[in-house]
């Protein structure tokens, strides 16, 4: 079953790529990095299970609330800065932000 | 790499690429029916692939729930029902979790993802509404070349799967991450890690308040739309 399970996390990986490179909305782009996290949490925790030699471990899961600290700081620092550039240009459009200069 | 494995990227790219913002609503119907045809075939090879092993029925079922709201969450034109589509994702891979015996995991992520993260994102997204729809979310930006990067990059690490005798069959013994087993290895083997990441909630916690208490002073500029 470790074949499967690695599919799906490459799969959310990817729908999160592209979801991160082709959607204009900042807060659109920011779900869809949690979505990548989500597929690395399937992989981590596939490989925890089903490991390639030996028993299994939590090692996997382990890392996966890590991860899940990570993704909650990185929200709370990606939303705040989103709401500051909200109020900035009253826009969420990505491609306003195109020049990171100070003005 | 098999057939079917083929059949299920193009189907996929191609219906993703009509179901992203940006074309016409009868497109983005045709690509979603594109997709669920790649989901179908992606059954048919795991099926062919895991066939009889244990909590196959239970991986099927969270894997098609996890992929549709995983594709819904990148086209949809509404930002709060792609957040909400993400609740729906979160409890799907919390469902594939207790299949791999990952039960405190589980309930973490749907605690922390569905009940934390996803209400502060509907709040900003409720902060930041317009009036009108704005035009940025019914354009995508390049979604030819996103969608040819993300299924090639898929293609790469299915092909490296689907390699004849890659991975070893099932040798695991079942275990069960309970929270005495996941918490013992947390506070000993990684408990530097542990002191570590609640550093980095306090750091990013104080830096988000630092942020969003900043005064503004510029006057909001009108709104730019369809700079490409």
């Amino acid at each position: 079953m470790l074949v499967p399970y690695l599919l799906l996390g490459a799969a959310l990986f990817s729908l999160g790529l592209i979801g991160f490179v082709t959607r204009r909305n900042l807060i659109i782009i920011f779900l869809c990095t949690e979505m990548m996290f989500q597929g690395i949490i399937v992989n981590l925790v596939a490989l925890g299970r089903y490991p390639l030699d030996g028993r299994p471990t939590f090692d996997g899961q382990v890392f996966s609330l890590f991860l899940i600290g990570v993704a909650a700081a990185e929200a709370a620092v990606a939303l705040a800065l989103v709401v500051l550039l909200y109020r900035h240009r009253g826009t969420l459009d990505a491609n306003a932000w195109t020049a990171l200069k100070d003005e | 790499m098999p057939g079917v494995l083929i059949v299920v990227l193009v189907l996929g790219a191609i219906g993703l690429f009509l179901a992203l913002p940006g074309g016409r609503l009868e497109w983005t119907r045709l690509g979603l029916v594109s997709l669920a045809a790649s989901g179908g075939a992606l059954v048919f090879l795991i099926v062919d692939r895991a066939a009889g092993e244990a909590g196959l029925a239970l991986f099927i079922g969270g894997a098609l729930v996890a992929l549709f709201s995983a594709v819904r969450i990148v086209t949809h034109r509404k930002p709060v029902y792609s957040a909400l589509y993400f609740v729906l994702l979160v409890v799907a891979v919390a469902g594939l979790l207790i299949g791999m015996q990952a039960e405190f995991l589980a309930a973490a992520l749907v605690i922390v993802y569905a009940g934390a993260i996803l209400v502060t994102y509907v709040f900003v997204i409720m902060l930041a509404q317009k009036a009108r729809p704005p035009g940025y979310d019914s354009r995508a930006r390049d979604p030819f070349w996103g969608c040819l990067a993300g299924f090639a990059l898929l293609a790469v690490l299915g092909r490296q799967l689907f390699l004849p005798a890659a991975v070893t069959g099932d040798t695991a013994v079942p275990g069960a991450g309970t929270v005495e087993a996941v918490g013992t290895a947390l506070l000993t083997q990684y408990v530097v890690g542990l002191q570590v990441i609640g550093l980095l909630l306090l750091a990013a916690l104080v830096g988000a308040i630092a942020i969003a208490r900043r005064r503004v002073t510029a006057a909001p500029e009108p709104e730019l739309e369809g700079a490409d």
